[in-house]
């Protein structure tokens, strides 16, 4: 591997978690996520060569994340309820602003996981693992799709404060 | 309808939005900068969970029952996970190392297909699409000037006598028309009627609007209510929105990317590095779509921006034009340009 390439991985290793976010929240689907992520990375190093390294290699690559986010939507025919353009930009921006530390305190998720039991456990691992919608999980389990989105909701919101107080054991800001 | 932020978000997440939620959604994101900070964090969590419940779709089950072992790793390890050989052999590996080999064997390939066989003209093409529209995306404001090169009639055999196109109203001529464009879809394009008069429409990325010859001013929220007879628009080839057009040309066209035609590689490179050096993409149309034959897009190598672009053979009502969109000018045309009360006399009213 050639020193350009070490770079550019290893710059791609540190961006990719927010990145991915960013897809997400536009894209939503998370095999749809994998896709465009994986045609990002391709962009990416492609690309390299002409990133600027004075500039932040977050901000170069969320450029380049957004064109092919912009690329699937468009394929997609916009048949879904997706951001509009210029909402897309906001949110971009606002990845740019995502801090290292801010990604790192995430690292302490898959502790908070293992506290989740019962119901909670089910739920997630139907939502995440199995990339199932609410509707989809409440015919499964016998529950209405709002109250799966509620209790998912509270589920988030439970692993959230799990993470900040693990953080703030940690000392990571 | 739930409009509480935090539910909102939550909501767009999982996908459960009705349209009037999203509406607000995209209304609270777009009311202050923390409002979007706070959105993505709330992505963030939801991407890690995926990717962390993935790591159990990589793992044996024999694995699953070793969960309580660390499974994280701190970003400066997982950089330098991607190139060190692993001194243990555990059973369990994180998420990131899992991604991290993948991403690597992927960069891998690319790279060496990159550099080791040299590139495809369509695959060198494909990239200069992108680099223009990041560079369009990002540039400041640019006008435009149409010129119409060629008309000429699509026969009835083609187009079909009870054609839609044939029962509606002609459309005004795009000679010598001046087009703005501003990213995230706002534009303004003014256009001269057959007798002199103004036509403008034109959209500030919320509202279209359009300013008849008369001078009367109709505003809609819907994007697309003045889009209609501009140029592209039926083709999904818009000519307002440049990033669109070129996003279908990856999908619709055969995409080239001409060489620059110098007596050796060094003087191609002097070429390249010239500020003022331009390049040339052709994109032939494939047969199962519809839009303009041929597209030729000039562009700067440097900026990636655009300079010139030509719709040879495009379908325009019952005519198929060749038109040249040429670069006018980039530069900030004022924060209200793309908004109808730049352009309609005061005196009209809005309807």
């Amino acid at each position: 591997m050639d020193e350009q390439t070490r770079q550019a991985t290893r710059q791609w290793t540190l961006a990719m978690p927010v990145v991915s976010a960013f897809v997400t929240s536009a894209v939503r689907d998370f095999s749809a996520r994998d896709d465009v992520l994986q045609e990002i990375a391709i962009a990416v190093i492609e690309a390299f060569p002409r990133y600027d390294s004075s500039r932040p290699f977050i901000g170069w690559a969320l450029g380049i994340a957004r064109n092919q986010v912009g690329l699937y939507l468009r394929r997609q025919r916009r048949d879904r309820l997706v951001f509009d353009e210029y909402v897309l930009v906001n949110v971009a921006s606002a990845f740019e602003q995502v801090t290292s530390e801010e990604s790192h305190r995430l690292d302490v998720l898959s502790d908070c996981l293992r506290s989740l039991e019962g119901r909670a456990k089910e739920l997630c691992a139907l939502r995440y693992q199995e990339d199932l919608k609410p509707a989809a999980i409440a015919e499964r389990i016998g529950m209405s799709a709002n109250s799966v989105a509620k209790a998912l909701q509270r589920i988030r919101d439970q692993l959230r404060e799990c993470i900040e107080r693990k953080a703030a054991c940690e000392g990571v800001t | 309808m739930s409009l509480d932020p935090q539910s909102l978000i939550n909501g767009y997440l999982d996908e459960t939005l009705s349209p009037e939620e999203h509406a607000a959604l995209q209304e609270w994101l777009q009311a202050a900068p923390e409002n979007a900070r706070h959105f993505a964090a709330a992505s963030l969590l939801h991407d890690r969970l995926r990717t962390e419940f993935s790591v159990l779709n990589h793992i044996g089950d024999d694995d699953r029952d070793d969960l309580s072992l660390p499974l994280t790793m701190d970003s400066k390890s997982q950089a330098d996970a991607a190139f060190q050989p692993s001194k243990t052999a555990p059973k369990v590996r994180s998420y990131r190392l899992v991604m991290m080999s993948l991403t690597t064997a992927m960069l891998l390939v690319v790279a060496v297909i990159w550099k080791g066989f040299g590139v495809t003209p369509a695959a060198a093409a494909t990239t200069e699409i992108n680099r223009i529209i990041a560079a369009t995306t990002h540039a400041p404001d640019q006008t435009y000037h149409i010129a119409v090169e060629e008309t000429g009639a699509i026969s009835s055999r083609e187009l079909g006598d009870d054609a839609p196109e044939r029962q509606r109203p002609p459309k005004p001529p795009l000679t010598d028309a001046t087009l703005h464009v501003r990213a995230g879809g706002q534009f303004v394009l003014i256009r001269q009627t057959n007798d002199g008069r103004r036509f403008t429409t034109g959209s500030n990325g919320r509202e279209s609007w359009a300013i008849k010859p008369d001078g009367s001013v109709r505003v809609s929220s819907d994007l697309n209510e003045f889009n209609r007879d501009v140029p592209g628009h039926e083709h999904s080839m818009p000519l307002i929105h440049i990033e669109d057009g070129l996003g279908r040309l990856l999908e619709a066209y055969e995409v080239r990317l001409l060489p620059i035609e110098t007596a050796d590689d060094a003087a191609a490179e002097s070429v390249i590095a010239s500020s003022e050096a331009t390049r040339l993409i052709v994109a032939v149309k494939k047969r199962q779509y519809r839009g303009p034959k041929r597209v030729e897009i000039s562009y700067s190598v440097k900026s990636g921006l655009i300079q010139q672009m030509r719709f040879i053979e495009m379908p325009y009502g019952p005519e198929r034009l060749t038109l040249r969109m040429t670069l006018q000018s980039q530069r900030p045309l004022g924060e209200r340009f793309f908004e109808p009360t730049s352009h309609a006399e005061p005196s009209k009213a809005m309807e």
